[in-house]
């Protein structure tokens, strides 16, 4: 059991790494909007084939 | 009021045609129509009931649009209104039949998407000011800019609006929040004008506007902290669960008999020590600020009242945490840092759903800014006009203000006659006439003509600049609100330390060691973790529920003041009654019988039906409700009708006598319709009983009209303010509920009195004729003996809604008081106010039931620890029990939940 003594600190800097990259996505906005990138599943990609660019 | 004796008053408008009148000469052959689906069929685009006003549209299908008939060709298609069926038309047209099949997917999300008419603040986004300040450089040369986006409602709108790129050259990527009703949009300024991306999304009824920067910025950044310090506590606070889980199996028996494993204890515990200290540093703040400041302010009133609820949570973390500390450096004892980190983190937690709470509300009144234009399309000296920024007019300029544009600025009409709807000022629904020489104000709409405006005073030294000003400037500060929980806070405290004294008095015999273990026990399973979130939860689920049926309510507090309302005032134009001009009652000549008299107020809506004057449009209302169609040879029989619409009529020589009204020729019938005087001197034989009922509902303060069909005066109509149909319902509740109705008007005392009667309010609590400082005063002094909510819709209410402890915005009114108000709603009518009452009365009823099982739980706890019976564990696990019963009673509170149905039912009589 004296493994333990190595795998508990190893285990709390990944959560550390894991708070780190959660405080990232936060400050860069992807928490702001829980909302819509739910219903963009539902859409198709448009394939460049068929997206003309006309003017409007 | 003595009334001619045959003469019929009538108020229902059922679809019939009158088996006398002939069939109307020289009429053409019309194509065979269908027959028409039933009133409650849906639309095809928007999905909500047609109604009986149903316009027809015709569809090419390609069959990639579902049922087509057998042949392929077209098919007819109905829609519940024109707006809907030119966006379905410009849809297709656009190849874009993709949308419904999204739109199907999510058909409770069914709101009507009606084409938008582009005010020109449109021309704003393209100004170079504009292009500098709001928008940011993105990558390679483009721009990027977030715009509010109005009218987004479901998938298919995000589709729709993301598809920007693709259909449009120059705009390189479009984002859509679908929640807060923001677009994203980077684009190529060099490429493409943002004044043109805003027209193409219109045409599909979404409105795009810039977005008015109120402190928005300082919004999000703080919820984001509050999101990175509530994940980084939950991390901690998971980690310290797992070492606990440990010591609870079985390790911290090694640490009492020191036995081999007794490292490992020692080890668990100081690394959930050390967590734990992070965790005061990361988590902590959020309740030793507030704790800190409630303790120094009640030390300094000396009153035990004044303590916030953070105060007792600060005390039992910080005495757990202290003793925890100790415990795991010298080796006796509990730890309890687990139990203090997930309580810290369930707090943070409720705390931040409030703030996002609140941000609903918050995001809402944003829009509502814009409520004097910022653009103006000024006049050269050479006549030529430009379309300037409103701020940067000079006194003497002249701006040029088309019919149903807002005027832009304070000033005097130099050129042009017109009428102006003045309600935003005045509450008043009557439009004032403006010839040359007369004073305009910034706010008001024009109406008919074309007016020229001399420049006196533009932005914000307008009235209604300086009105929005005050709104804006003197807004009490969010000052601590006392709330429910709070008010036991002190006893609160008072009551741990009490339990603690006398926890620590029973256990002293048996050593200090056993004593401060029980004292500790107490001060933990007493720490309010389900009291602390009773009140945060129930408020952010209320909101966000009532968000979605379109009440926004900004500070918690708004729902207990008005679960305690003493008096309820109500202003009287647009808030108990319509707020625009609509037919009252229609008199028929004696002789005729009702069908007679509803005709003729159908021939005079086809008349008017192009006519921007208030009465013109009053009448047409009056048709489209009632679903009226001119006739054909054949009889009806209630539910189907082969005839026209008024829309479809055919009319010729109109002619228009301003100041008296209008004369033409509908489907072969001379028709006039204006002012009886003039009116009657137009027909053939004068009818002296119609002119003295005109006379009789000018008397009643309506504005009489009279109509001329072929040279006989056949109907008197009343044009005026009607009242709401449940403004008596509600004022009766009010009663029952014990609560005081007061009628609070701008308007001329005999109508108040009036309309108050008519409704059932005490002749002591009617006051007419109140200015907006009147008002102000009136409920200053009311509020001194009860709480006070103001419900009104104008400008002139929002110093008075300031005033009032509640101020309650009624959808449809003015900006200005949208933005005072503490609770705005965006639908228009009472229905939304009556579903505020319950609402708060439902809230109310929940966090007093959550306060009462947290407040058990933690009576039960103190109690058992004081009896020696607590231990880390039992703190571990009844903690977060306590903290999810309040959880599930905050999520199943029947408050806002009969509001949020979407689709309203058709009934039998048509579009509700």
């Amino acid at each position: 059991m004296a493994v333990l003594y190595a795998l508990v600190p190893v285990a709390l800097l990944l959560a550390g790494g894991g708070v780190l990259a959660f405080r990232w996505a936060v400050r860069s906005g992807q928490y702001d909007d829980v909302t819509t990138p739910g219903v963009r599943v539902l859409l198709d990609d448009i394939a460049p084939a068929d997206a003309p660019s006309t003017p409007v | 009021m003595p009334m001619p004796a045959a003469a019929t008053e009538i108020d229902a408008f059922p679809v019939r045609v009158s088996p006398e009148r002939p069939a109307a000469t020289g009429a053409t052959v019309r194509p065979e129509r269908p027959a028409r689906p039933a009133p409650d069929a849906p639309c095809a685009h928007c999905g909500l009931p047609v109604g009986h006003a149903m316009i027809a549209g015709s569809a090419q299908t390609d069959g990639s649009n579902g049922d087509s008939d057998a042949s392929g060709g077209q098919t007819d298609r109905w829609f519940c209104c024109t707006g809907c069926a030119v966006v379905y038309d410009a849809l297709a047209s656009a190849g874009l039949g993709e949308y419904h099949r999204l739109r199907a997917l999510d058909p409770d999300a069914a709101r009507p998407a009606r084409t938008v008419r582009l005010s020109d603040a449109v021309a704003e986004l393209d100004t170079a000011r504009f292009l500098a300040d709001e928008t940011a450089p993105g990558p390679a040369g483009t721009r990027r800019v977030t715009l509010a986006l109005d009218g987004v409602h479901c998938a298919a709108c995000v589709w729709l609006v993301e598809r920007l790129p693709h259909d449009v050259a120059g705009v390189r990527e479009a984002r859509l929040d679908l929640a807060r009703g923001r677009v994203a949009i980077t684009f190529a300024p060099a490429e493409v004008r943002l004044s043109d991306v805003a027209r193409r999304l219109a045409r599909f009824g979404y409105e795009a506007r810039p977005l008015r920067r109120d402190a928005s910025g300082a919004r999000p950044a703080a919820e984001r902290r509050l999101l990175v310090r509530m994940g980084a506590a939950w991390a901690l606070a998971g980690n310290a669960m797992l070492l606990a889980f440990a010591l609870y199996s079985g390790l911290d028996v090694a640490v009492d008999n020191g036995l081999a494993d007794a490292g490992l204890a020692h080890g668990a515990r100081l690394v959930s020590g050390v967590l734990a200290t992070i965790s005061m540093f990361v988590a902590g703040p959020e309740f030793f600020r507030r704790a800190w400041a409630s303790v120094r302010h009640a030390v300094a009133a000396r009153s035990i009242a004044r303590l916030h609820m953070d105060t007792p949570i600060a005390l039992g973390v910080l005495g757990g945490y202290a003793y925890s500390v100790w415990a795991a450096l010298t080796g006796r004892g509990d730890v309890w840092f687990d139990s203090l980190l997930v309580l810290m983190a369930a707090l943070l937690t409720a705390r931040f759903l409030q703030l996002r709470a609140r941000r609903l509300a918050g995001d809402a009144s944003e829009r509502l800014l814009a409520l004097v234009p910022t653009m103006a399309r000024r006049v050269g000296a050479d006549g030529a006009v430009d379309v300037v920024e409103a701020a940067l007019l000079a006194a003497g300029d002249c701006v040029e203000v088309r019919p149903g544009e807002v005027v832009p600025v304070d000033g005097i009409v130099a050129s042009g006659a017109s009428h102006l709807d003045r309600s935003v000022l005045t509450g008043e629904s009557q439009p004032d006439e403006a010839a040359p020489g007369a004073h305009v104000e910034a706010g008001t709409t024009n109406l008919t003509h074309r007016i020229v405006v001399r420049v006196e005073a533009c932005g914000e030294a307008t009235r209604v600049g300086r009105l929005l000003a005050h709104v804006r400037d003197g807004r009490p500060s969010s000052a601590a609100t006392v709330l429910l929980a709070d008010r036991i806070a002190g006893v609160f405290v008072a009551g741990v330390i009490a339990l603690a004294v006398l926890a620590a008095v029973l256990w002293a015999p048996h050593g200090a060691d056993v004593a401060a273990r029980v004292v500790v026990a107490v001060l933990v399973i007493a720490c309010p973790c389900a009291l602390g979130m009773a009140t945060p939860l129930a408020f952010a689920v209320a909101a966000g529920r009532a968000a979605r049926a379109g009440l926004f309510v900004k500070q918690e507090d708004a729902f207990e003041r008005l679960a305690g309302a003493d008096v309820v005032v109500f202003d009287k134009t647009g808030t108990l009654t319509e707020g625009r001009p609509s037919v009252v009652s229609v008199v028929g000549r004696s002789g005729l019988d009702d069908t007679a008299a509803r005709d003729a107020l159908r021939l005079a809506a086809a008349l008017d039906r192009d006519s921007l004057h208030p009465v013109a449009t009053a009448l047409v209302a009056a048709c489209a409700d009632a679903a009226v169609s001119l006739d054909t040879a054949a009889p009806l029989d209630g539910a189907s009708t082969d005839g026209l619409s008024i829309m479809d009529a055919r009319i010729e020589a109109i002619c228009d006598t301003p100041g008296a009204g209008r004369s033409g020729i509908v489907e072969g019938h001379r028709v006039v319709v204006g002012r009886p005087s003039w009116a009657m001197a137009q027909a053939t034989a004068p009818d002296a009983a119609l002119a003295a009922a005109a006379e009789a509902l000018a008397a009643d303060g309506l504005t009489p009209v009279l109509v001329v069909v072929d040279g006989e005066a056949v109907a008197a109509i009343g044009v005026g303010d009607a009242l709401r149909a449940d403004a008596a319902a509600l004022v009766a509740r009010l009663r029952r509920e014990g609560r005081r109705p007061y009628l609070l008007s701008g308007d001329h005392p005999a109508v108040a009195a009036r309309v108050g009667a008519a409704l059932g309010i005490d002749a002591d609590s009617i006051e007419g004729g109140a200015s907006p400082e009147h008002k102000r005063a009136t409920i200053a002094r009311l509020a001194e003996t009860g709480t006070v909510v103001m419900i009104g819709d104008g400008v002139n209410d929002a110093a008075a809604m300031q005033a009032a402890h509640v101020g309650v915005a009624v959808g449809g009114g003015a900006a200005a008081s949208q933005v005072a108000a503490d609770v705005f709603a965006v639908r228009p009518g009472l229905a939304p106010v009556v579903a505020l009452f319950d609402g708060s009365r439902a809230v109310v009823q929940t966090v007093r039931r959550g306060l009462a099982v947290s407040l058990a739980y933690n009576l039960l706890g103190a109690l058992a620890a004081v009896a020696g019976l607590v231990t880390p564990l039992v703190a571990a696990v009844a903690m977060p029990v306590s903290s999810l019963a309040v959880v599930a009673l905050a999520l199943s509170q029947r408050s806002f939940r009969a509001a949020d149905r979407r689709r309203p039912r058709a009934t039998a009589a048509g579009r509700p």
